[in-house]
């Protein structure tokens, strides 16, 4: 009864935060000075421009509440079966997914005040964004790391073996996705000179290279090969009822790290202008959230299942 | 799968559950042991299979809707309550 309870309240305390941090995010929108490049650019008053901010981040705050809720039910199934074979690499894929979880609204509040900064202070705007794009590449590239680890170790566990054909398609997927995205960002780069900064993320191309544009290969790939890890053993796992609960968590986690590649794909091809900016590239941002805050609604249901049949 | 004629009747059990529970089962069936028939899961005995399928019966039901699921598991578990009485009359 005590275990169950204890359970319980790390929802209650996981939604608490994130609403915390939802009142946090509305007050640094309604406090901070209003952004002087979109009010110019869009000839907002600043009323009206504190208004559409809050508005464009509600996709956020509804995802990054759903993600709360989500790490929060997987942790609560995982402290049922810590001590099993499985227990420890359910462990840690909760781990992962609670760095999936922050990275939503730590980046976007962090990204908020930077911006802010750039905005009214001009020798700080190339930082705001340099800081900015480092930002939202190392939180995923943590939270894949360890979500992969997991996933390595539930498969090694259970002893399965890849199949040729899954590894063509995953290569195949990675390569397109890897090479688009050299293609699209390079063309934004001079490429006469390896030195300059004169480009839209204020880096040098091999820096850029290899800071930003490997690390996100590296992500991406450890994230496609944990989605499919984490399915293979969900399909080769015993126990019908046990494996639709399974199936229901582990559809949730590829369409969260699947929303979160596509998330981080745009961000890097479009690059940030420290300002907000209408267009297709907020719609596509806004619609890549909310699918991974089902992601994480789906995760929740799967891990609540499983979570009864440990209880019952 | 068939079990090994000298396992417990604790662990046939088990297995006839895996396949609807997978690794949960031993903890499962541990648990409703425990508490429902209030005994340890090694002291589980011919005379408490009945019992214990009812109670699987109503506990599995809440697990899912698929009725025809819960009844094809507690059939399984009917045929072994079934197959242990028999032995016991031989």
């Amino acid at each position: 009864m005590a275990i169950k309870r204890q359970t319980a309240q790390l929802t209650a305390q996981a939604l608490r935060r994130g609403c915390g941090l939802a009142l946090v995010y509305a007050a640094l929108i309604f406090l901070l000075p209003a952004s002087q490049a979109t009010i110019r650019a869009y000839g907002l008053s600043p009323l009206e421009y504190r208004v559409i901010l809050f508005i464009v981040g509600l996709p956020s705050i509804v995802a990054w509440l759903a993600a709360f809720i989500g790490y929060a039910k997987l942790r609560e199934y995982v402290s049922l079966v810590r001590k099993t074979p499985e227990g420890p690499y359910l462990d840690k894929l909760a781990t992962g997914c609670a760095w999936l979880a922050w990275s939503l609204p730590v980046t976007i509040i962090i990204s908020l005040l930077i911006s802010t900064l750039g905005d009214h202070q001009a020798s700080f705007y190339s930082a705001s964004i340099i800081i900015n794009n480092y930002l939202g590449l190392l939180w995923p590239l943590v939270a894949f790391s360890i979500i992969g680890a997991a996933s390595r170790g539930l498969v090694a566990q259970a002893k399965l073996k890849f199949s040729l054909a899954s590894i063509r398609v995953i290569m195949l997927l990675f390569l397109a996705a890897g090479i688009s995205y050299c293609y699209l960002t390079f063309q934004r780069f001079d490429l006469s000179s390896l030195s300059s900064t004169q480009n839209p993320y204020f880096l040098p191309i091999w820096l850029m290279v290899l800071s930003v544009i490997i690390p996100y290969l590296y992500a991406w790939f450890i994230g496609l090969l944990a989605a499919y890890e984490i399915t293979l053993f969900s399909q080769r796992t015993d126990g019908i009822l046990y494996r639709q609960a399974l199936r229901l968590l582990v559809l949730g986690l590829v369409v969260i790290i699947a929303s979160s590649i596509a998330l981080q794909y745009m961000n890097g091809i479009q690059p940030r202008i420290g300002r907000l900016m209408f267009g297709y590239h907020l719609v596509l941002a806004s619609i890549f959230r909310l699918v991974g805050g089902g992601g994480f609604i789906l995760l929740a249901i799967g891990a609540t299942r499983l979570k009864k049949i440990e209880e019952i | 799968m068939p079990a090994p004629a000298n396992s417990s009747i604790y662990d046939q059990v088990v297995r006839v559950t895996h396949v609807y529970l997978g690794p949960a089962a031993d903890r499962f069936i541990a648990r409703q042991v425990e508490n429902h028939l209030h005994k340890s899961p090694d002291e589980l005995s011919q005379a408490d299979l009945l019992s214990l399928i009812d109670w699987i019966k109503v506990v599995v039901s809440l697990l899912t809707e698929d009725n025809e699921l819960v009844e094809e598991y507690t059939n399984e578990l009917q045929k072994l309550a079934g197959d242990h009485a028999k032995s016991k009359r031989a």
